[in-house]
């Protein structure tokens, strides 16, 4: 996420060497994080370890099932010298300490949990250990130079000496980190590449995990609201007579556009919800419906105003060989998280304590501490397991309403949304349209390529929420607004993977209009790489049919010899047996890049019935250095089985300014039956790790088209795919 | 008053009689491994057994439960053959769903110890994940299946 204040933070974050926020060069906890306790040797804002010599990490990104508590324990485990599993965690409080350098935020997305801190964990491991070891130093009078790290122990290379971690806590605790810290090289990890269990396990198959919904004080009352279903609308009127007398009921009031039923439980509030009378008024505006916004986009694109986010070569004004020409779409998404919307509040007259899981517990603090009118300080967000994110949980919508609900109630409550409140409030992923034309001469050599994007901006939505939580409280936010549609102009979001297109065309033109729709917008998996891919690796495939060139070839051809996309696509068409496949059996490939990584994709189709039958999927990435190979393996698969689902089943459609869809029989998942088998190849590289949480998404949707059409012989433009 | 059986002990609680099995473990008796995901029996978050057979507790009300015998994931105690072979093929990403999904797996296994491949998809696609851990759970599945057949000891039952 590229915000204006981030080349500031980078300037702060690393002057002074590689040491960065939540750092200090004392071992006394002066490096300005939070302090957890006094007796403990605490030397940076991530790590502290007791006189018993227990190890405790804070995870100061969400845990939505991507894996960043065992990332994050593995890379200071591998410094450290401690095995993973003898490491306890705690979700980190929210301080600055951990605001992410590079979004400015306490933020977890972007697939950017390990590539961000790969260096600053792993240096907080190892100026941990070089503390301890020269605590060891000044306890024995031995040369640092032979004493070492070992399982949670310090060692003398010579002689009998050892002593627990523990033992050594009270010398540390004086002694300031040397300044000279070797990071180990690759050849010597033990962890890094290799460790592939999982860290988190064991309260997930007990029933013992405390997910948003789970968390908080035992005696919550429990409130479900009646929301205005129609984006933009207002809440005229409500008769609560009835619901009040509903068994279990202790208040209803407006809250916003909403109705608040609080409860001693959920089936109370949810019964007595039923019983309201309310009124309300949608939405004054145009774009109510999905033909109506169908309808602005090809206005749209007749308009011809667009800005340029790509010009290159200029467009020449070849005559020879064909145009090709395509106009795809693909519709609003929602995340549809397993876990629905949540969160729990409890206001005091000095305090808000806030129970929730959250991919940006900071924006969640500022929110709550602006609807109360109080300092950041005095509210305090504890983190949980996060039942899915996706992108959904960077919101603090749900944090919002607790607290407003909390405030007037003046008992702990937990607002728990129902699955249809889920899917009809949700922060969408933008329907959007391309565009493409490009020129193939005779010789299969491309010019002209042309993509024009059509949709609305989530940076001009959601920046400035973003923004709020980023200043200091007492910073004027008016000119927040104007940023966002500065921002929008040329939203990162809506043009990334059509921006970077990496074959190499003679004329690249890639432009941007943006359509404003009333509809709230959010990061979805992979955000504006979910439909790029899907438009730009379907039209590579219609220009590889035009130019009579085999698809993998057809890439190959126009890509650089040494690019990591012409590697990946080499090792999944290996993968594949790419044009091996069986009589009635049909391939189709894509290739993308998405935060820093690179997928390519093969899917393996039949057709039984009219019907697409995903026999198998086989994927090659290449994401740097590998931190955790099963972590990675499950994020591509994940990955995959979230976009296949998207692109058979995926369609939010709007009636009224409301969502048409409630629930998984009108909102269908991938199943355990209809699943293909994945295979993952993982390319080997050293370079720095760059994410897996997204970018397995992508390829997949092109890979199944392109796979469509060469079972059918039908070029599907539209998402979900619907064969005729 | 309402009176069943949960987790081997007798429950007497006074509550609405169409309450949902679910809300009466999660809000009565506090007992938050069974999870709430849809409230229409489609996304199998909420599976518990109910006089051994897997079913939805979201669309059960308490009125259906009296007198009968309730099992939830608390009650497989953590050392269950399905729990083993959960933590050791890495199952659980986000989590949210697993509950659920062991509790169906449990009773598939209780009615058939070796299923097929084909025959763990059918049983469990009642189960979504949305995190995509369909793969690694059929492959615990089957590393449980063998597993309680490892356990059989030929002179428990006086054989031989």
């Amino acid at each position: 996420m590229a915000l204006s204040r981030r080349q500031f933070i980078r300037n702060v974050s690393v002057a002074g060497g590689a040491l960065s926020i939540g750092f200090s060069l004392s071992g006394c906890s002066t490096h300005g994080g939070p302090i957890f306790d006094t007796s403990s040797f605490q030397p940076n804002a991530f790590i502290r370890i007791n006189e018993e010599g227990q190890v405790t990490v804070q995870i100061h990104k969400a845990e939505m099932g991507q894996g960043v508590v065992t990332g994050i324990i593995t890379l200071i485990a591998e410094e450290l010298e401690v095995h993973p599993s003898a490491v306890s965690y705690e979700m980190a409080p929210v301080h600055r300490a951990y605001a992410d350098p590079e979004m400015a935020l306490q933020i977890t997305g972007g697939s950017a949990s390990i590539r961000v801190y790969y260096d600053i964990l792993r240096q907080a491991g190892a100026s941990t250990r070089a503390i301890l070891i020269r605590a060891a130093a000044e306890v024995t009078g031995i040369a640092e130079s032979e004493l070492y790290a070992k399982n949670g122990r310090i060692f003398a290379s010579k002689g009998a000496y050892s002593a627990s971690f523990g033992e050594l806590v009270a010398a540390a605790r004086s002694i300031a980190a040397p300044t000279d810290i070797k990071l180990k090289s690759r050849a010597d990890f033990k962890l890094i590449g290799s460790y592939d269990r999982r860290l988190d396990s064991a309260p997930k198959v007990d029933g013992s995990a405390q997910f948003g919904i789970d968390a908080g004080p035992e005696d919550c009352l429990v409130a479900v609201l009646f929301r205005c279903p129609h984006f933009g609308g207002t809440l005229d009127s409500f008769e609560a007579k009835a619901a009040l007398q509903h068994p279990g009921v202790v208040d209803i009031f407006q809250v916003e556009n909403a109705v608040a039923v609080v409860a001693e439980g959920y089936w109370p509030a949810l019964k007595a919800s039923e019983k309201l009378e309310i009124q309300f008024t949608p939405a004054d505006n145009a774009l109510r419906s999905s033909e109506q916004i169908s309808q602005a986009m090809t206005a749209a694109f007749e308009s011809g105003k667009f800005n340029s986010v790509r010009d290159e070569g200029g467009l020449q004004a070849h005559t020879e060989g064909s145009l090709v020409e395509a106009e795809y779409h693909v519709p609003f998404l929602a995340h549809a998280t397993m876990e629905p919307q949540n969160a729990t509040a409890h206001v005091t007259d000095t305090l808000c304590e806030i129970w929730v899981g959250s991919q940006s517990p900071d924006i969640a603090q500022d929110i709550a501490a602006r609807i109360l009118g109080r300092p950041r300080e005095t509210v305090v967000v504890h983190n949980q397991f996060l039942g899915g994110g996706f992108g959904r949980r960077t919101n603090a919508d749900n944090v919002a309403e607790a607290v407003a609900v909390a405030a007037r109630i003046k008992r702990p409550v937990k607002v728990i949304w129902t699955r249809e409140d889920d899917m009809r409030h949700d922060f969408y992923r933008p329907a959007t349209a391309g565009r493409l034309t490009a020129q193939v001469a005779e010789n299969g050599a491309i010019s002209n390529w042309k993509h024009q994007v059509v949709g609305p901006s989530i940076n001009q939505q959601l920046f400035p929420m973003m923004g709020k939580a980023m200043l200091p409280s007492w910073a004027p936010t008016g000119v927040l607004g104007l940023a966002g549609d500065w921002v929008s102009k040329e939203d990162f979001s809506a043009v990334e993977g059509a921006k970077e297109l990496p074959y190499q065309f003679d004329g690249i033109s890639v432009e941007y209009h943006n359509l404003q729709v009333p509809v709230p917008l959010g990061f979805w998996r992979s955000v504006g790489h979910s439909h790029a891919a899907f438009i730009v690796e379907s039209f590579i495939d219609e220009l590889a049919v035009a130019a009579g060139v085999d698809a993998v070839e057809f890439r190959r051809r126009h890509l650089p010899a040494d690019s990591r996309q012409r590697r990946a696509l080499d090792a999944v068409a290996k993968l594949a047996n790419w044009g091996q496949a069986p009589a009635g059996v049909y391939q189709g490939v894509a290739v993308h890049e998405s935060f820093g990584t690179v997928v390519a994709e093969v899917a393996e189709i039949s057709i039984e019935n009219g019907k697409t039958k995903i026999e198998k999927f086989f994927c090659a990435v290449d994401c740097g250095q590998v931190v955790n190979p099963d972590i990675v393996l499950d994020q591509m698969e994940g990955g995959i089985i979230f976009a296949l689902t998207a692109a058979l089943y995926g369609e939010i459609s709007l009636k009224d300014g409301a969502v048409e869809q409630s629930n998984f029989h009108d909102y269908q998942m991938l199943r355990h039956n209809e699943t293909p088998i994945v295979s993952v190849h993982i390319l080997d590289s050293a370079a720095p790790p760059s994410g897996v949480g997204e970018p397995g998404t992508p390829p997949a949707a092109p890979a199944l088209a392109n796979a469509i059409h060469a079972a059918t012989g039908q070029r599907l433009r539209q998402l979900p795919l619907r064969l005729s | 008053m309402v009176e069943f059986e949960l987790n081997g002990e007798k429950q007497m609680l006074d509550v609405a009689l169409d309450t949902p099995l679910l809300w009466v473990l999660r809000d009565n008796l506090k007992l938050n491994g069974t999870k709430f995901g849809c409230g229409v029996g489609l996304c199998g978050a909420c599976t518990v057994h109910l006089d051994g057979q897997a079913v939805r507790s979201c669309s059960i009300p308490i009125s259906a439960i009296l007198g009968r015998s309730v099992t939830t994931i608390e009650s497989l105690g953590g050392e269950h053959p399905l729990q083993q072979a959960w933590i050791e093929h890495n199952v659980p990403q986000c989590g949210y769903c697993q509950s659920g999904q062991i509790m169906s797996a449990a009773a598939l296994l209780a009615s058939n110890n070796a299923p097929s491949d084909d025959e763990i998809r059918n049983a469990m696609s009642g189960n979504i994940c949305r995190c995509g851990t369909y793969t690694k759970i059929r492959k615990a599945i089957h590393t449980a299946a063998n597993s309680e057949v490892k356990m059989f000891d030929p002179n428990e039952e006086g054989v031989g």
